[in-house]
């Protein structure tokens, strides 16, 4: 019989991940089934990565309060865990008397819901922040911010693990039982897990895993954003991300600049029930370009580098309207399982919080003990480019792997590859060694460095290359050697 | 029949057109040939007719050394129908660093006069 | 490796210790090849070629196949002979190179900075040599709608992967673009067991050579569809398939067209760009057109002692070009180390709407230079011309001018003045 696990996460993404990190302050055994083999393939890598300023929910919502409190943690957060966060700000641009009431009424909520440094400001200083926008006045929102949500998610579960949290990739739940004694039985792809808790977070699949639980009813559509990625040099003319004024069902074709220095477009949102697909159409690229194109008249095709999109899960009523946060342990149906449903912006923002709030919920049923050996803090791998000249010297000295460039583009090194490939999780992709060094992101888009990684895969874990995966199970790079000894 | 050809000896790619009448047994016969800005056009279309050749560049594993393969071409063309013959055979070989450019890996291919050349070096790799 | 390199005087800078050198070469690729040999015959010893790669060579390392050196060396080589000939002489002349070595930066002060295994390495140069070659464009950056599964790989890519990585990526492919590049590795996919299904070209001509088509395409009886292109990408994973469109006379796809085509493999043969990055650092303008730096006739960029050639400055058809355009760099540059400065270049070139660019786009006007250009479609039966104020200096017939091949005039210094633009115009 395998071992029982005193909570099991299903889903370890943003919030899962969080929650297992918090969860690690205790005394407990915790394992996070992962359907992906890697930790950020779902919504929480296909977003905008906007630590959001809080005034755009309902006020008494759990997306308000949640998203205040991770707000004003997230600069705390990040240097505990060695992600990149930006505090730069927002603008939400306006021109019209409906947009400056929607702006005033906007400030009115966020004052409501406990964010701060709201402020109305003028056509002369939204261009002293951004000079390339368009608009009469805007919403300055002091402390939003923005954050890599790679780096995020992965260094919350680097840290989760480090503390005694197992991850298991590749570990799709397919089917939950309880038994006599409440133990849950958890069916996946390489066996069945037992554990007392099971933690939903299961994001686009948190529908489908609260039927399992027996919580049943939970009516979930996806919202689809596409989004595409611009070039670097045109980093320096958005200085933080501008958004049109909002609407109440989503929050409008913005730009965003990225803590590398990119610029992204986006999203859109299309409403779907194929929570698989992930294609970019055309006329969704020819909107976004020429929506945002009023907003910020810089986007030039020659600057595209890259498109992606992302689905967020909201829960919504009968009439389709879009519900809070959903976060609950239902005794009479399921004990001792967190329910966590449709969780999706400001999901990123409030990760942490929405673990803590989840946790009080279990706290309430039992008493948890800290976990004296407990470390919040995680370093990540070391960015060579960010480096000033003697330190980088420095440190190839100490490490002869530094000097070596593989990805020109991004200019990261042999060492952080390495890194990247041997790191604590055991994720193997290329994506996975992608969105930890940034290798493969820059404007060749692995032209130069894909087949160095490929190889040091390789070399590193005696894979062949025909098992060599991008990021999905089945997305092979080859179909084996060119000669082979005869 | 009028045919058409681009020749392909140098970078010109002359458009040649050619005037042939086909005889029993596969035979071509040349009636003439236009649009060649020299000789070695005439030649090529003429050989295009008759028996097609070409050159393969194509790899050679090679054990040992800084890279796992050595690029390799032959020394003169063969009929443009045994590429793939040819293929076969070069698959069969392996070579040992370190390797020279020049070297022959096959002398005579399908008996005909050309050689399989390595036209890149590969040193031993220091390392292993 | 260090190639061969003496002890140099040092200082430190940015806490790095820096050395004095003549001319630093970015690049080990033909052109910086071309260029340091060239220098070195020309008396200027102190060169230092840096090259990222374990190997001198550059991209000729992974193009096997023939077709090299036809008019320099009036024989055909494969890539990797090519670049023999030129690493065999910069061995026998002990000119200075380093390998595993990747330039991070070039100031407009001339100041070179690379990491190797050994450390940060730094030189103070009098003269720097841009010859950083180009990079391929990339699905993203083309916009191709649909999925992003993997088994989308530009040419070069996969080029690299079969014949450096002993690698296969496909199986199934459709190839978009009917580029050199991807010709040659429609040829060299079929030769190594892949199915090509068809070569897919947005213009209404083919972009590569003539005779690419015909040995790489017509032999293994591909098809080359012309005024087609992807407009789709299907595959969660790997990919399942494309979907092609025809365009019409603005590109733009015509709905009902559609067809599907099953396959595991795109590879896109869509451009190159000039590979400017470390250019932009050192304050070189470049020239929206040719996404190369804007130079004069001596390959003088605007940062005196700057100077750049090879396909970092426009994309060249013909490697044999590219080692005559650097050898004339290398001249101006060995002028420059000489004189401590060129002359200057005030004249302009300006072009018609049926020439896209020219090379070098000023000129000084007190003497002959190397006029190289590129049609913006391709013409049968007509002239170029090169007017100054208005007069005809220069003109050229051709039969045939295509975008895919470069064309080459040479300009007499005999009408030639220092002042009045020069138009090129097709006539």
């Amino acid at each position: 019989m395998k071992q029982l696990y005193d909570v099991l996460i299903i889903g370890g993404g943003v919030v899962g991940s969080a929650i297992a990190r918090e969860m690690s302050r205790y005394t407990l055994k915790i394992g996070v089934l992962e359907k992906n083999l890697d930790v950020c393939y779902e919504t929480s890598g296909r977003n905008s990565g906007v630590v959001h300023g809080g005034f755009a929910y309902d006020t008494g919502s759990l997306k308000a309060r949640l998203c205040v409190e991770g707000n004003k943690n997230m600069g705390q957060l990040a240097e505990e865990l060695d992600f990149k966060f930006i505090r730069c700000g927002k603008v939400l641009v306006g021109s019209t008397e409906e947009d400056m009431e929607t702006l005033k009424r906007t400030i009115r909520q966020g004052e409501a819901n406990g964010a701060s440094g709201l402020e109305l400001i003028d056509s002369k200083r939204l261009h002293e922040l951004v000079p390339a926008v368009v608009g009469e006045f805007a919403m300055f929102s002091h402390n939003s911010g923005i954050v890599d949500p790679f780096n995020y998610t992965i260094a919350l579960a680097e840290n989760a693990h480090a503390n005694g949290a197992d991850y298991f990739f590749d570990h799709e739940v397919t089917a939950i039982e309880r038994d006599a004694d409440g133990i849950y039985a958890l069916t996946t792809p390489h066996g069945i897990f037992h554990t007392r808790w099971v933690v939903n977070s299961a994001g686009l699949g948190c529908g489908r895993i609260s039927d399992m639980l027996g919580i049943k009813g939970y009516k979930i559509i996806g919202s689809k954003g596409d989004y595409i990625i611009l070039d670097k040099r045109t980093g320096p003319l958005l200085p933080m991300p501008v958004y049109p004024v909002p609407s109440n069902t989503y929050m409008g074709i913005h730009v965003t600049n990225t803590t590398d220095g990119n610029v992204i477009i986006g999203p859109n949102a299309d409403m779907v029930s194929d929570f698989t697909y992930y294609g970019v159409p055309q006329e969704n690229m020819d909107y976004l370009a020429e929506s945002a194109s009023n907003l910020w008249p810089c986007i030039r095709k020659q600057d595209y580098i890259r498109n992606y999109s992302g689905i967020l899960p909201k829960w919504v009523d009968d009439n389709g309207a879009i519900q809070d946060f959903k976060i609950e342990i239902r005794d009479d149906i399921a004990p001792r399982a967190i329910n966590l449903v449709g969780i999706e912006s400001p999901g990123l923002t409030a990760a942490v919080p929405i673990a803590r709030y989840a946790i009080g919920l279990m706290a309430e049923r039992e008493k948890l003990e800290p976990n004296p050996d407990f470390n919040p803090v995680r370093r990540g791998i070391p960015r060579f480019e960010e480096l000033t000249k003697e330190e980088q010297n420095q440190l190839i000295l100490e490490d002869p792997d530094y000097g070596e460039v593989i990805c020109r583009c991004e200019k990261v090194t042999r060492a952080e590859i390495l890194a990247a490939i041997h790191n604590p999780l055991g994720v193997d992709t290329m994506a996975g060694i992608k969105y930890r060094t940034r290798s493969m992101m820059g404007r060749c888009q692995g032209g130069y460095c894909q087949m160095r990684i490929a190889q040091m895969i390789e070399e590193e874990l005696g894979r062949k290359e025909t098992e060599v995966q991008y990021a999905r199970k089945g997305s092979r790079m080859f179909f084996g050697k060119v000669r082979q000894e005869v | 029949m009028m045919r058409e050809f681009t020749c392909i000896i140098c970078p010109n790619g002359c458009e040649i057109r050619a005037e042939i009448e086909e005889k029993e047994g596969g035979a071509v016969e040349i009636l003439s040939i236009e649009g060649a800005a020299c000789k070695k056009g005439n030649a090529y279309v003429e050989q295009e007719l008759k028996a097609p050749q070409r050159n393969i560049a194509t790899s050679v594993l090679v054990k040992g050394g800084i890279l796992p393969l050595a690029s390799v071409r032959l020394t003169a063309p063969i009929p443009k129908g045994r590429i793939f013959d040819a293929m076969a055979e070069i698959r069969k070989c392996t070579l040992t660093a370190p390797v020279e450019s020049g070297t022959v890996v096959i002398h005579n291919l399908l008996g005909y006069d050309t050689d399989v050349i390595v036209t890149k070096d590969i040193p031993e790799n220091a390392e292993k | 490796m260090d190639g061969q390199m003496d002890k140099k005087t040092c200082s430190q800078i940015n806490g790095i210790r820096t050395e004095a050198v003549d001319v630093v070469i970015v690049g080990g690729g033909p052109a910086g090849l071309a260029a340091a040999v060239e220098l070195y015959h020309k008396g200027i010893h102190d060169i230092l070629i840096v090259e990222r790669e374990k190997q001198l060579g550059g991209i000729l390392r992974q193009c096997i196949h023939d077709g090299f050196g036809l008019t320099r060396f009036c024989t055909t080589l494969s890539g990797p002979e090519y670049a023999k000939r030129f690493i065999d002489e910069v061995e026998e002349l002990k000119i200075p190179y380093i390998t595993d070595a990747a330039v991070l930066e070039v100031t407009d002060a001339k100041l070179v900075t690379a990491a190797t295994r050994d450390g940060l390495r730094q030189w103070q140069a009098k003269s720097v040599i841009l010859t950083m070659g180009c990079r391929e464009r990339t699905r993203g950056a083309l916009g191709i709608p649909g999925e992003r599964p993997t088994g989308v790989f530009t040419a070069g890519v996969a080029q690299a992967y079969i014949n450096l990585y002993n690698t296969m990526p496909a199986r199934e492919v459709v190839i978009l673009g009917s580029g050199d590049i991807g010709m040659i590795m429609a040829r060299r996919l079929t030769l190594e067991g892949a199915h090509v299904q068809a070569v897919f070209e947005i213009q209404p001509y083919p972009s590569g050579l003539p005779r690419n088509i015909e040995q790489c395409l017509n032999d293994y009886g591909i098809p080359l569809y012309l005024s087609h292109t992807v407009t789709a990408i299907h595959g969660g994973k790997r990919l399942t398939g494309v979907t092609i469109s025809r365009v019409d006379e603005h590109f733009k796809p015509i709905p009902g067209t559609e067809k599907e085509y099953s396959c595991d493999t795109l590879i896109l043969s869509v451009g190159l760009i000039p590979e400017n990055e470390l250019s932009l650092d050192a304050g070189v303008a470049l020239d929206g057109r040719t996404k190369g730096a804007v130079v004069d006739e001596y390959f003088q960029t605007n940062v005196p002692g700057i100077f750049a050639a090879g396909n970092v400055l426009h994309v060249h058809d013909l490697v044999d070009f590219v080692s005559m355009e650097a050898e004339n760099l290398a001249d101006s540059a060995a002028e420059y180390i000489r004189d401590k400065s060129l002359p200057d270049c005030p004249v302009e070139i300006k072009t018609d709407r049926n020439i896209n660019h020219t090379v070098p786009q000023r000129i000084s006007g007190t003497r002959g230079f190397k006029l190289s250009m590129r049609v913006n479609r391709p013409m049968k039966d007509c002239r170029i011309v090169v007017r100054q104020d208005g007069v005809e200096i220069a003109a050229k017939k051709m039969k045939k001018a295509i975008p895919a091949e470069m064309i080459q005039m040479e300009i007499k210094p005999e009408k030639l003045k220092t002042s009045g633009n020069l138009e090129v115009c097709v006539e």
